[in-house]
Order: structure tokens, then sequence, then C-alpha cells
């Protein structure tokens, strides 16, 4: 025996129960390390346009002149990431490549901190709070390379050198869509492994 | 009986839905899901297109069968979508292995797999089980339980477009970039 119009019943207990699932999904993603991982752009993105001057008084842009530009969204308190300093040092001599850092307010020890790093080549640019917001950037270190035509090529948080590197060269690969879902999030390489 | 036939047809339309809804959220990723099944080269608007006719026809399947319960032909209608299902994760295993399949946008990283597949072969159960006989009092509706029903369904399919968008990355590169 089934009570007259029992299948209203079910069908909102059923609705509420999967309405209250995607809320606990959705809670999930949208905080902890799930979430830190989405940070960024998608590479293929149109990256941010901005001017600003750096301490020395030279104006640097973004789309940069330099076909490659690398962005790194951080502070004095990269001297935290001993090896992320590592994998700067390793790829800043490349021609093709411009290294600025972008910090979040001004931050006076930035600049003596990176030549007392052996990282004084690189332009340390004040940017804010709003411009962290257009690049989805919430945790520093944060790296992001945007290409000559102002497109977005690679996009991840780094805390190692490896990781350094294989955005880099990750940013050399060309925008297409079999490369698109390899880029912006990486996994450790496994010994013996090729990027 | 009568309760698991309602639950599963419920069940099924609540699923059409929510896939529905959160395929809508990121149409460009499920173009390009839809991309490798398609013989012929494309347009992306037209795979764009199919996308968000997917989408759309899958959500308002579920919606129907969700708001018309004495309806049985829409049982049936559920039916062959979910069998469409299973000949897609087969297909997807088949040639695409290892691909996402992008069933529900991005509120799960599901693949092409042979888990995949037997979890059509197991909607599809549920929707064949949909079929079965359900008391016709049961599925007597008045004006308000409808207008409750669709609200719930509408719900639903809010909630899951906005879980898959948060879900999601988001910012996807726009086509024309992808193409460079």
């Amino acid at each position: 025996m089934i009570l007259v119009g029992s299948f209203v019943v079910v069908a909102l207990v059923l609705c509420m129960a999967a309405v209250l699932a995607l809320f606990g999904v959705t809670h999930v993603s949208m905080s902890g390390a799930e979430a830190i991982e989405r940070d960024g752009l998608a590479p293929g993105m149109r990256a941010p346009v901005w001017s600003l001057v750096d301490a020395a008084g030279q104006v640097v842009r973004s789309p940069p002149r330099a076909p490659l530009q690398l962005i790194m969204f951080t502070d004095h308190s990269l001297n935290a990431f001993p090896s992320v300093v590592d994998g700067l040092r390793e790829i800043m001599a490349q021609e093709r490549l411009e290294i600025v850092m972008l910090t979040r307010r001004r931050s006076e020890l930035a600049e003596p901190m990176l030549r007392f790093m052996g990282l004084d080549g690189i332009s340390v640019l004040t940017g804010s709070p709003s411009l962290y917001a257009a690049y989805n950037v919430r945790v520093m270190p944060f790296a992001i390379f945007v290409d000559s035509a102002g497109r977005v090529r690679a996009s991840s948080l780094v805390n190692e050198a490896w990781q350094v590197t294989k955005l880099l060269q990750l940013a050399d690969l060309p925008l297409e869509p079999d490369n698109l879902a390899r880029r912006g999030r990486f996994r450790r390489p496994t010994a013996g492994a090729g990027v | 009986m009568d309760v698991l036939v309602l639950c599963a047809k419920t069940a099924v339309a609540c699923l059409l839905i929510v896939a529905g809804g959160a395929k809508l959220s990121d149409p460009a990723s499920f173009a390009s899901t839809v991309r490798p099944f398609i013989p012929l080269r494309v347009a992306w608007r037209l795979l764009w297109a199919i996308a968000v006719g997917v989408s759309l026809a899958e959500l308002a399947v579920g919606l129907a069968s969700l708001t018309l319960p004495a309806v049985t032909a829409l049982n049936i209608v559920v039916l062959a979508v979910a069998c469409a299902f299973v000949a897609v994760s087969a297909l997807g295993y088949a040639f695409h292995r290892g691909r996402s399949c992008r069933c529900f946008g991005a509120l799960f990283q599901r693949k092409f797999t042979a888990a995949g597949v037997l979890r059509s072969a197991f909607i599809a159960t549920i929707a064949a089980l949909a079929l079965g006989h359900a008391g016709a009092a049961a599925l007597r509706l008045d004006v308000t339980a409808r207008v409750l029903l669709f609200a719930a369904a509408g719900l639903l399919a809010l909630v899951a477009f906005t879980a898959a968008r948060a879900r999601g990355p988001g910012r996807e590169p726009e086509p024309e970039a992808v193409a460079q």
C-alpha cells in the first residue's frame, strides 16, 4: 500500500539530499589544498595588462617585450624558499626570459633580499591585492609565465627548484589542446621519468 | 516495490539534472570531450552548440521526469538516455581510455575507464527499474506539488551549476587561444 502523492515526498527528499551533497562537495573544493591547486590562470588565457615602475625607475610591462615573462608573486619571504631561489638562479640567465617579482604591497626588504641571494637582475614591482586577485593568486610564492602576446603559458604555486624549471619547460610548449591538459598543474616527476 | 520504483525514477531524474546543470557551467570543456566522438572536422562553435544541446537535453529530460512522473513514455526516454551513457562510456573506454569524460562537468573528475562503463550500466539498470509499475495514486500530483518539484529541480540544477563552476578551473582558455 502506498500513500497518495508519495512520489512528491520521495522526490523532494532525494533532491534535498543531492543539494546537501553538492554543498558538501563545494565546501571541500573551496577550502584546503584542493582550492589552492586551482589558483592562478589557465594556460591560454589572456593575462592582465599592466605597467609598473620598479625601484630603479624602469617601466616594466606585461605582456613583455621579451618572448617570455616570469611573474613571481612573492616578497622578501622568498628567502624562506631557498630551493625556489635556486630554481630562479638556474633560469634567470636565459635572454628570452624576463623575470619580475610582483609583491602584494610595498616591501622595502624585497630588493636587498634579492641582491643578497644573487638574484639582483630581477625587477621588484609593487603590485596590489587587486592585481593579485586578477591573477587569481592567494598563496606565495606563485609563478606565472606570460608570453609576448599576453597569453598565460604556465602557472603554479612553486616550492622547489624543479617546479620552476619544469614550469619553464611547460611554458615553451605550444598552446595546443593536447598540451593544455598537461599544463598548470603538475606532478612530481618519478625517478627516471622525463618532464 | 512501489517505493523502489519511485526512488529509482527520482534518482535517475536527479542525476540527469545534476549532470546537465554541471555540464552547462563549462560547455567549452565538455565540447572538447565531445570532439573525439565526432569523426568529421567541425567548427568549434558547432561543437560548443552540441555540448550545450546535450547538457540542456539532459536537464530537460530530468526535469520532465521529475515533474511529470505519470507520463510513462518519459521513463522510456530516460532509459534511452541511460543506454546512450553506456554506449558513450564503452566507446570512450575503447577508443579514448583515460581521457576525462566530463559526465558531470567539473563536479567529479571521471574518466573513460572500465569502472565508468560499470557505473553507466548501473545507472541504466536503475532507469530500467524505474520502468516498473508504481501505483497511479503515488504519482498523482496537484499543482502545488508540481510547482514544488519544479522549484526543487531548479534549485538542484542551480546548485550543480554553481558547484561545478566553483570546483572547475573557472578561468578556461578562450577557444582562439587554444587554436593558436
